[in-house]
Formats: C-alpha cells, structure tokens, sequence
C-alpha cells in the first residue's frame, strides 16, 4: 500500500497537457499503411522485427502531413521522441530525432504517457528489481542511487517488489524472442522518459501539482459570473503603458544584461547545475575578497544592482569613507532594517534613527529637504514600518544622481575593477563529469553566514560610532 | 484455563489457512503480471478480440483469488489477539495484499482507457492500431495465467464485475481494508535485502538488452553534446534555443 502524505493544500491534479492527445492523433495518422509512414525490418542476430523506421522518414512524413519546413519538422518529431510515442533503438538515452538513417519504433499505447498519472515510483522499482533478476549488474549508476533510495523509501513493500518483479520476468519469457525484446525496448525507453538519466531533461517535467481539475468543467453558477465580471472590471480599470514605450524598455533592459544571463551566455567557469562544480557560486559568495569581473560590471548597470549586491554595497562603503559621508547610506540601511526587522522593535529602532541622523545638531545629519523632513519627524512620534519611506526615498535618489556616478569614476572602483577575476571556462570529460557529480558536498549552513554577517554588522557598529574627540585627543596627548 | 489452550486442531487449522493465504499472494503474483504483460499488446497491432476476450478471463480470475484471500486475511487477522507467532508473517502478508491490490488496480484503470480509445468493433479501427513490432499475440501469457489455480476449491458464487464496476470494488475494497484492520504499513520488514534478487535461479543464456542490440549500433562519432549540432550547446537535454 502507497503511505500517502497529505501535507499539502490540495493540490493533486496534474497540469493540462493537451498537447498528448495533439500528438496521440498524429501518432495514430502515422500508422496508416497507405499513407503513414513506410516502415522496415530490424535485423539482429537472432532474429529480426518489424515495423521499423528511419528518422529520415519520419521527417519528411511530417513534412509533408503538417505542410511545414524540415527544420520544424525536426523539431515537431523531437517533440514526438521526448514525450515518448516514438523510441529510438540506437543511442536509446539521448531522446532526439535525427534527420538520417537511424532506427526508430513506436511505442505501444500501454507505455504512452498520460496526463492523469503518474509514472509510479513501485513500477519503477519493479523494473529496475527485474532487470536486477535478469542479469547482476547491470544498472547505471543513476539507476543503482534510484534502487538504493526506492529501497530505503518502500522498503514495506519490498517483498512484494521482488515477488512481482520475479512473475513478471517469467511471464515475459513465455513469449517468443523476438517479442521479448520489443517489450524490453518498449519498457525500457518508457522509464528513460519518467526517470530521466542524468543532465537530461524530461518532457514531463511540469512543476507544481494544481489545486483544480484543468479537465473538469466548471460549474457556470452565479458566483463563477460574478467572478468574471469583477475580474474584467479590474482589468479595465488597470493603468496601462504604450506598447512602444514597454517594448523599448524590454529591449534597452536585454542590451544590458545579455551577457550575463546564464540561459544565453556561457556561466564561467560552469554552470553548476550542468556539471556539479560549484567553483561558480564559490567565487560569487556574498562576503568573498575578490568579485568577479562579470559581477563588478554589473554593479555600473544602475545603482539598485550595486545596493542589492552585498560584496558592491562593502565596496560602496569604502568609497563613502574616503569621502566622509556615509551618512546617507548609513541611514539608508538603517531605513531598511526598520522596515524589515521586527514589530517589537520598530519604536527603539525609531528613536536611535531619530537621534542619529535627523535631530538637529545630530551627529551623522542626513540633509533632506523640509518638507520630507518635517514629515519624517511628525511620523515618527508614532512610528511604524513604513514611516521612513520618503525620506529613504528621497535619500536613494540623491545617491543614485550624484554619488553613484562619482563613485563609478573613482579610482575605488576602477581598482576592483582591475583587481577582479575572471575565470576561464571549464571543460569536463563525461568521466570527470561523474566524477564531479559523486563528490558533491553541501554548501555552507546559512546560519553560519548569517552569524558572520551579524559579527561583522557589530564590528562595523562599534567602528563607525560617534567619535568621542575628547577620548581622541585624551589618547594623542597620552602618547606623547 | 481451558480457553487460553489452544487444541492442536486449531493450531493446524490456522497453519493450513496461512498457507493457503501465501499460496494465493504467489498465485496473484503470477496473474497480475500475465495480465500486464497481455495489456501491453492492447492498442498495437497484435490488439484482437481474442486478446481481450483473455484479458476478461485473467480478469475473472484474479478477481476469484482476490475475494477469496480478503475474506480469509481477514478472518485471521481479526479472530486473535493472542497468538503472537504468526502475526508478523500474517500482517506482512496484508500489507503484500494491500500492494497487489492497488498494482492491480492500477492495470485495471489503464486497460479501461486503452480499450475505450481502441475499439475494435468497425473495420476501420483496425488501421488506427499501432505498429509497435510485436509480432505474438500474448496467447502464451494467457496460458501460463491460466494455469493458475486457487489454492481453496471455488465453490463461492461466480459474480464477474466488468471493468469499471471492479475498479470501483477494489477501491471499496482497499478503504474498508485500511479502516477494518489497525496495521501500520511501515511496520512491516521485508525478508529480502536490496540486491538480494540478483543472484538467483536465473539461465546464463539471457544476455542483456544492450548486448542483443549491439549489433544494430552505427558507429556514430563521439560528440560530447547530444543537443544539437551548434558548436557552443552544451546541453545535454532535448529542447535547445540554439539552432
């Protein structure tokens, strides 16, 4: 019997998947012997089996049935090989289509994937127990962590895997040879489409479960119209923006960042979800000594990517010191924690923020202009979250206008600039790639960063207090 | 004093039952998966009236055992409290029973949409049927399922439910199973270890699906991206942008 957890909000339904009866119909139009696509023998040792066909052909079929160019076609029979109605017999793991001679069979209707299920977890172990049974040994190392998992996780139902994996190895021996194999391709490209091997992708792949049958019909009651309608009036009532004036803000928006999206450009050194090497996210750390060129580049694209980036607000930091105003910044950050800390301690935050930078004659005055000032400070004699919101604002601007673009020129920045790295590209083999994939180790415990941050906020408190000039000058005369 | 002394007559009629209840669980085994193996055929072109006619008959069967083993699970399950020994082998055997029902049911559910999607009732849907290869029928499956016996003689009354209507049973079936009877699935430790099934009575003669194919295999040259034919994809998966 499945444990089944019930820990969720309902949500069971699978995701529409309209495209597999698109593509059942077409299938099944391919199957036609006067029009459909022409097929041929497979020749083994043994044995030989029908209703072959190449790659090629199925191309040109589409081709011809869906009146589109080869380069669609290819795509549209990838499509057909991924969701797994058309199985390749050589290189069985890679689910594509290949534009040349290479052999192909269709699925029997009992493999194809459906929308309502899922391929389960104790059929899987089924098949991996009865190839197991046929011959030791011969499952990938993906297939063996899969084994070693499914047996911790249904490990109660364990006898009944093997007992049933055993009937079924036998009863598929009392077909002839030739249909043993067919049934064993068919099996196994149906488990190469529902548990993918790794660092491919399965077409099935659909994210969340929904909270609503997408198949069932709903119910046009009263409350479904009033729905409707609300909606349409929300969305009437909506600002709206000139297409010209979006479209040049996507465009200007894909200048800029086309470099370092990692979809489009190569991630240096690597990807680390493709090749399990996590130099990239080492070196990109939040506290790390030496940034990367691509991260230092990014931080001149605007002044909310250089805030936002912990290791380019430390180094704005430095720049504010150098010129002795990190007031404003200190305020901003200030403004921040308010706004993001606890409830209970909105009111002492309150009073500290007042008597540090907006009380007239306090030591690190922030210079807004009256009006936001006098709003700030009415404000603040009941303070709440969001009270400090115009003067942030106001104060973000003013960086961002001026202090940014000087920064951008200071020789600061142009330091880091020169002193950041910049990575060569990494280039596995598949066996380092295994490799690489078995050494995997957790990250560092983001409690531990957190800890390190909070010791480095405090020192950072400590140093940046008012200077006491008394104590100051007590110390220089001391010394001498 | 006298109740808490069990009559060896007693002793051995349970014995005899739990037999039976383990002669049962193989028995269903062994037509649960005649059926799968005869249900892949649904749908392609060895698909037949005679196919289904034998899946009906597989069918009826399994259902026979599945009756008979629930009524006697639960006579044995529910009656003692005391006797101790056996409880381990008699839960593991409900929670085996539990599994073969829902596999089973499972199959049910998959068979009942093939059959509605492939009617073979007009000429015509005789060309809608897949080509998937085969070339047998699953005659020979049907008759290794029906050399399948019922360890108890089958005097109980013949009530053949069709498809749908015995997906539904087994669903009532399961409920009532989980609710009647207190096991906790998890309890239960399976008497094999992982790997344990590999070396067994298996003939050396069968060589693995990769070694049988390797004759067909084009030397296809070594390209470290499956992807696509452009230079910079890396990417191992199907669905590229680049092209």
């Amino acid at each position: 019997m499945t444990i089944k957890f019930i820990r969720d909000h309902g949500q069971h339904y699978r995701p529409r998947m309209a495209c597999l009866t698109k593509v059942e119909a077409m299938v099944l139009q391919m199957q036609d012997s006067k029009s459909g696509v022409k097929s041929s023998e497979q020749k083994l040792n043994i044995t030989s089996i029908p209703h072959v066909v190449a790659g090629q052909d199925i191309i040109t079929w589409i081709v011809n049935h869906m009146k589109v160019d080869a380069q669609e076609a290819r795509a549209i029979g990838t499509m057909l090989v991924a969701y797994g109605f058309i199985y390749p017999l050589q290189d069985h793991k890679k689910l594509i289509l290949k534009p040349d001679g290479s052999l192909y069979r269709f699925q029997t209707p009992y493999f194809w994937p459906v929308q309502k299920w899922k391929a389960d977890d104790t059929d899987y172990a089924i098949y991996l127990a009865k190839r197991n049974i046929r011959k030791k040994g011969t499952l990938d190392v993906y297939e063996q962590e899969y084994y070693k998992n499914l047996h911790k996780w249904l490990n109660h139902k364990w006898d009944f895997i093997v007992m049933q994996a055993k009937e079924q190895y036998r009863a598929g021996k009392e077909r002839n040879k030739a249909d043993r194999v067919v049934f064993d391709c068919q099996e196994r490209a149906y488990w190469i489409v529902h548990r993918p091997p790794p660092r491919t992708h399965s077409a099935m792949d659909y994210g969340v479960d929904r909270l609503i049958d997408p198949n069932a019909e709903e119910d046009k009651t009263f409350d479904y119209y009033r729905r409707i309608i609300i909606f349409t009036q929300q969305a009437i009532m909506r600002p709206k923006v000139k297409s010209t004036v979006s479209l040049g803000a996507i465009l200007k928006h894909m200048t800029t960042y086309k470099d370092h999206d990692p979809f489009l450009a190569p991630c240096l050194p690597s990807n680390p979800w493709q090749t399990d090497d996590s130099t990239y996210w080492d070196l990109n750390m939040r506290n790390v000594e030496i940034p990367t060129k691509m991260r230092v580049e990014r931080w001149s694209f605007s002044f909310f990517e250089l805030l936002n980036d912990p290791r380019g607000r430390t180094d704005f930091k430095v720049f504010l010191k150098k010129e002795f105003s990190g007031e404003n910044l200190a305020f901003w950050e200030a403004a921040e924690e308010m706004k993001w800390g606890t409830a209970s301690s909105i009111s002492e935050k309150a009073e500290t923020i007042f008597k540090t930078f907006l009380a007239p004659g306090a030591p690190r005055w922030i210079n807004i202009d009256g009006r936001t000032m006098g709003l700030t400070v009415k404000g603040l004699e009941h303070p709440h979250r969001y009270v400090l919101d115009a003067a942030q604002t106001h104060i973000f601007m003013l960086m961002k206008k001026d202090t940014f673009y000087r920064y951008l020129k200071s020789p600061v920045y142009k330091d880091i600039q020169k002193k950041a790295l910049s990575p060569a590209a990494h280039n596995f083999t598949p066996s380092q790639l295994e490799q690489n994939a078995r050494n995997r180790k957790p990250g560092i415990h983001p409690i531990i960063t957190w800890q390190q941050e909070e010791e480095e906020r405090a020192k950072a408190a400590a140093a940046a207090g008012p200077i006491d000039i008394k104590k100051l000058m007590a110390s220089k005369l001391d010394r001498k | 004093m006298n109740r808490w002394r069990r009559s060896v007559g007693e002793i051995q009629a349970r014995r005899r039952q739990v037999s039976e209840c383990e002669q049962a669980q193989s028995a269903l085994s062994k037509v649960t998966a005649c059926y799968q193996q005869m249900a892949t055929c649904l749908g392609s072109n060895t698909d037949g009236s005679s196919l289904r006619e034998e899946l009906e008959e597989t069918r009826a069967l399994a259902h026979r055992i599945c009756t008979g083993m629930h009524r006697r699970l639960l006579a044995l399950l529910v009656e003692t409290e005391q006797v101790q020994e056996d409880r381990e082998q008699v839960e593991r055997m409900w929670v085996l029973f539990l599994c073969a029902l829902e596999n089973f049911q499972q199959d049910l559910r998959k068979v009942s949409i093939l059959q509605e999607t492939f009617p073979l009732g007009q000429r015509k849907d005789r060309r809608a049927l897949v080509n998937s290869g085969a070339t047998g029928g699953g005659s020979e499956v049907a008759g290794r399922a029906a050399t399948v016996q019922t360890p108890w003689v089958t005097t109980e009354g013949e009530r053949r439910p069709d498809l749908k209507s015995h997906v539904q049973e087994i669903d009532r079936l399961l409920q009532e199973m989980l609710q009647r009877v207190n096991v906790p699935l998890w309890s239960v430790e399976p008497t094999q270890n992982a790997w344990a099934e590999g070396c067994g009575d298996t003939q050396d003669e069968d060589d693995t699906l990769e070694e049988i194919m390797e004759v067909e295999v084009v030397s296809q040259d070594n390209r470290a991206s499956g992807c696509c034919n452009h230079s910079n994809c890396k990417l191992g998966c199907i669905f590229c942008l680049l092209n």
